[in-house]
């Protein structure tokens, strides 16, 4: 397979990947947020008490309000938390868009860029499993 | 922020809304994440504190190039095979940036911003875009095989490209993905120079392939924010699908808008971020 060749297909394969990754996390987010600001779900912090804190810092914020950091299981009934776990499917695409990539790469035994690409992916994953 | 506080709570969310639509548009045509705008404006003209600014300006970022991503990529206007090796480089870099820059303050911070990025604006300027004539490739951008055919619809041709420099490249990316994790934006306002003026590569497929590279680096960033409990919803998330919307409506701009008009997009939203950041930084006006 020639270069051009290979290059369409890894941008088709990438390209579908996230759109569709996005394109699900922004619809989830869409529908979460909905939950909150509408009050379908329980809240750590309403709405329309965020102006009293939203002008704190973050640490001000959390000893402020008890809102917890990040998305826990236990958690997920409060509509401010499930946001939290919508916003970080947004920052899971990419991962994902990688992971979808490398048998592509290896498939047209490119070894190189398929170990760049799995290098990338262990990255990624350091910084989503610590911080 | 007496009068912002008398306003109903909702009023704020839809605003953010369409800043960030607008922003959206325009950062996808300078090739840059829009943080670099999205930080300074929404950090002067509404009352949210900068911690939950600077988070969704991180996942605005994020969203917009993810969002511009797809459309980009079908039209040819991003190389994969040449992001692949600069966004590992960069993202790298840029946790190791993300950690230096916690030690110093925010004022010295921002300040340090505004004069970087006055530099590229006026480096953009100064110096005239590539020829389109094919550069020879240097030895690791033939190994890495840094080349492609790139058709630009607007100007009707097909332009044969190769990396060159490429070593200096790589070095570059670990510069601007160091620095863009110190300042907790995207760097995109780097990307496109870097790209175009010192690796060869065509200003829109440099632009496009931006996009591409802040996608990549700024996930691993995102994170730290996500940890640390700075996303608040409401900030960021009509923040980002502000932005999702006008990247799409950016990215189909982009296949017609002519090469001159990128690129004076391209200065005058470094210029106007990085007077913003000097003036935040400076405590001229805050």
């Amino acid at each position: 397979m020639d270069l051009t060749r290979q290059d369409r297909e890894l941008r088709e394969v990438y390209g579908l990947a996230l759109d569709l990754a996005a394109k699900t996390a922004f619809a989830l987010a869409l529908a979460a947020f909905a939950v909150y600001v509408f009050g379908l779900l329980p809240a750590y912090v309403p709405p329309d008490q965020l102006p009293r804190v939203w002008s704190l810092p973050v640490a001000g914020y959390l000893e402020a309000t008890g809102a917890p950091r990040e998305f826990e299981w236990r958690l997920a009934g409060y509509g401010d938390v499930l946001n939290l776990a919508a916003i970080a499917l947004i920052a899971l695409v990419t991962p994902l868009c990688y992971a979808r990539l490398v048998p592509t790469l290896f498939a047209q035994r490119d070894r190189l860029f398929a170990l760049l690409a799995l290098a990338q992916l262990a990255v990624l994953l350091a910084a989503l499993l610590a911080g | 922020m007496d009068a912002a506080a008398s306003l109903p709570w909702w009023i704020w969310p839809l605003l953010l809304f369409a800043v960030s639509f607008a922003i959206g548009v325009v950062a996808v045509l300078a090739g840059i994440g829009g943080g670099v705008l999205f930080v300074p404006l929404v950090s002067g003209l509404f009352p949210f504190h900068l911690d939950f600014v600077r988070a969704a300006g991180l996942l605005f970022a994020l969203a917009g190039t993810l969002s511009a991503g797809p459309p980009l990529l079908r039209a040819g206007m991003a190389s994969l095979r040449l992001t692949l090796p600069l966004a590992l480089v960069g993202s790298l870099a840029s946790v190791a940036g993300a950690r230096a820059g916690l030690a110093l303050p925010t004022a010295l911070v921002q300040t340090l911003l505004g004069t970087l990025v006055i530099g590229i604006a006026v480096l953009v300027w100064r110096l005239r875009a590539a020829g389109s004539a094919p550069l020879e490739a240097d030895a690791l951008g033939a190994l890495l095989k840094l080349r492609g055919e790139f058709h630009d619809p607007a100007a009707g041709a097909a332009v044969d490209w190769r990396t060159h420099r490429t070593p200096l490249g790589l070095a570059a990316f670990a510069g601007i993905g160091f620095v863009g994790g110190m300042f907790g934006l995207g760097a995109g306002f780097a990307n496109v120079p870097a790209l175009h003026l010192l690796m060869g590569a065509p200003l829109k497929l440099a632009v496009g392939s931006s996009v591409l590279l802040i996608s990549v680096i700024n996930s691993s960033a995102a994170w730290v924010y996500i940890h640390r409990g700075a996303m608040l919803p409401l900030v960021a998330v009509p923040a980002v699908l502000g932005v999702m919307l006008g990247s799409r409506l950016g990215a189909s701009l982009l296949r017609r808008a002519p090469a001159a008009l990128v690129r004076r997009l391209v200065i005058g939203a470094l210029m106007l971020a990085g007077l913003r950041a000097l003036t935040l930084g400076l405590g001229l006006w805050t």
